[in-house]
């Protein structure tokens, strides 16, 4: 089952073992500069809200209402990063896609997981995935832009803007290979209503991502093999993007405020991160990926100016988190920002 | 020391085992506090903090905030607001289900419903 819990997915499989849960959360961040310079990791400015798309029916259209999952708002350009957490040592094989295009392959959306080219990450190998697998050891960062605009990942693969938003789908392993695996480890798992009907009218588009920045992160190979994950069982969630002025038109509420710029948070004095992942091998960057244009590149090349406040900034803070240590924490607190 | 206090210091020393960074120090200058405000909290010579504080404190040390809330004696403001919102039928519910075990709570949670796409 997947249940919402301040808003986070959490996603459960006591029909395979009691251990098979883990949670998946949107993280605000900044956006890193669109510039083809490689960037450390941004942090972690709270997590953004998620709803029920059934609680919102009557003022959606059909289209949304009918993928079901839940809803996120995100203003236009702005970044995203996701969190994997939750587990007890329980490994799991998870695919993201954006407007169903794989984010690690770059091929079209697929109900099962593929090794060549392979399109999942593991937990709890895989803390983060902050965007798109564009070469070995570097992503590019998930930003959001309105579909139909062309900048999307969707739209620059397919040409078409059908899907929008982000797409999940959950595996755990096998319970025969996790009590094996408990079996085998001599040491702990320490791995640890107005504007509402004219949102129902207009049928409005949602919000795709798209290629951002570019970013120091591995996307780690699956050290236990594609046979280890149970695809019997798995749970899917659509996250439908609103922009600001659709999620306070669906749900009535604000939504968070617009992050600060790369260049304020690292004039700030604040730290980005760097992440240890160990002995854990990283794969190569998606050929399909790897051809995308960026947000800023394909806005260059349009005449347009999709990204405000993109200057190049020089990072000298930059702090080391890795698997051994006691926390994973790339997250800072709004107090912690203003206090700054 | 009550029971919030003794709970969230040997939480905190237990981190503190492997990692340095959970010194009372350090764990009160990243949730916005005083050492010496944290220190008295842990020792339960003051009320357990602000719900702010509280959420902050069990992010910070891996707890559950509603656990820690109800630790402290509090409920949740999302919560509140929920109840407050509905308060009849939140009532009721809550009455209905209090002495259900939780395996049985478990199907009562509201699942995300997956669509076609």
């Amino acid at each position: 089952m997947i249940t919402l819990k301040n808003d986070n997915l959490e996603f459960r499989f006591p029909e395979v073992h009691r251990d098979a849960r883990c949670t998946i959360e949107f993280q605000r961040t900044l956006r890193i500069p669109d510039d083809d310079r490689d960037y450390p990791l941004p942090p972690g400015l709270g997590r953004f809200p998620l709803r029920h798309i059934d609680d919102f029916a009557r003022r959606l259209p059909e289209r949304w209402r009918r993928r079901g999952g839940v809803i996120m708002p995100m203003h236009q350009a702005e970044a995203m990063w996701i969190s994997f957490g939750g587990y007890s040592g329980y490994p799991f094989a998870v695919k993201i896609a954006t407007g169903k295009i794989c984010a690690i392959s770059g091929n079209p959306w697929m109900n099962h997981l593929n090794k060549d080219p392979k399109d999942y990450v593991v937990l709890p190998e895989q803390p983060w995935l902050d965007g798109y697998c564009v070469e070995k050891g570097v992503i590019r960062q998930f930003v959001a832009m309105p579909l139909g605009k062309g900048y999307t990942a969707e739209e620059q693969l397919t040409g078409a803007a059908q899907h929008g938003g982000l797409q999940i789908v959950v595996y755990p392993m096998k319970r025969k290979r996790y009590k094996q695996l408990m079996a085998r480890a001599t040491v702990g798992m320490g791995r640890s209503d107005e504007l509402a009907n004219v949102l129902y009218c207009s049928a409005p588009e949602p919000m795709g991502l798209s290629p951002g920045g570019r970013m120091r992160q591995e996307i780690y190979d699956d050290p236990y093999g594609l046979d280890a994950w149970d695809q019997k069982h798995s749970r899917r969630c659509f996250v439908t993007i609103a922009n600001s002025t659709q999620w306070m038109a669906i749900t009535g509420e604000r939504p968070p405020t617009v992050p600060p710029s790369a260049l304020e948070y690292t004039e700030a004095g604040l730290p980005w991160f760097e992440w240890y992942g160990g002995d854990v091998a990283a794969i190569d960057g998606a050929r399909k990926l790897e051809k995308l244009a960026s947000v800023a590149q394909l806005g260059k090349k349009k005449g347009e100016r999709p990204l405000p406040e993109n200057e190049s900034v020089d990072v000298t803070q930059v702090v080391g988190l890795s698997a051994g240590g006691a926390t994973l924490d790339r997250e800072f607190t709004s107090d912690e920002i203003l206090r700054s | 020391m009550t029971h919030f206090g003794k709970s969230i210091r040997s939480r905190r020393e237990h981190l503190h085992l492997d990692d340095k960074r959970f010194s009372l120090r350090q764990v009160a200058l990243r949730i916005g506090i005083e050492p010496a405000y944290l220190s008295k909290i842990e020792r339960g010579e003051v009320s357990p903090p602000s719900e702010a504080t509280t959420v902050r404190l069990a992010h910070e040390l891996g707890e559950d905030p509603d656990v820690l809330l109800a630790l402290a004696g509090k409920v949740s403001g999302d919560l509140q607001n929920i109840i407050r919102k509905r308060p009849k039928l939140f009532a009721e519910l809550i009455r209905q289900l209090k002495e259900a075990p939780d395996h049985a709570l478990l199907h009562v949670v509201r699942e995300v419903r997956d669509g076609e796409w």
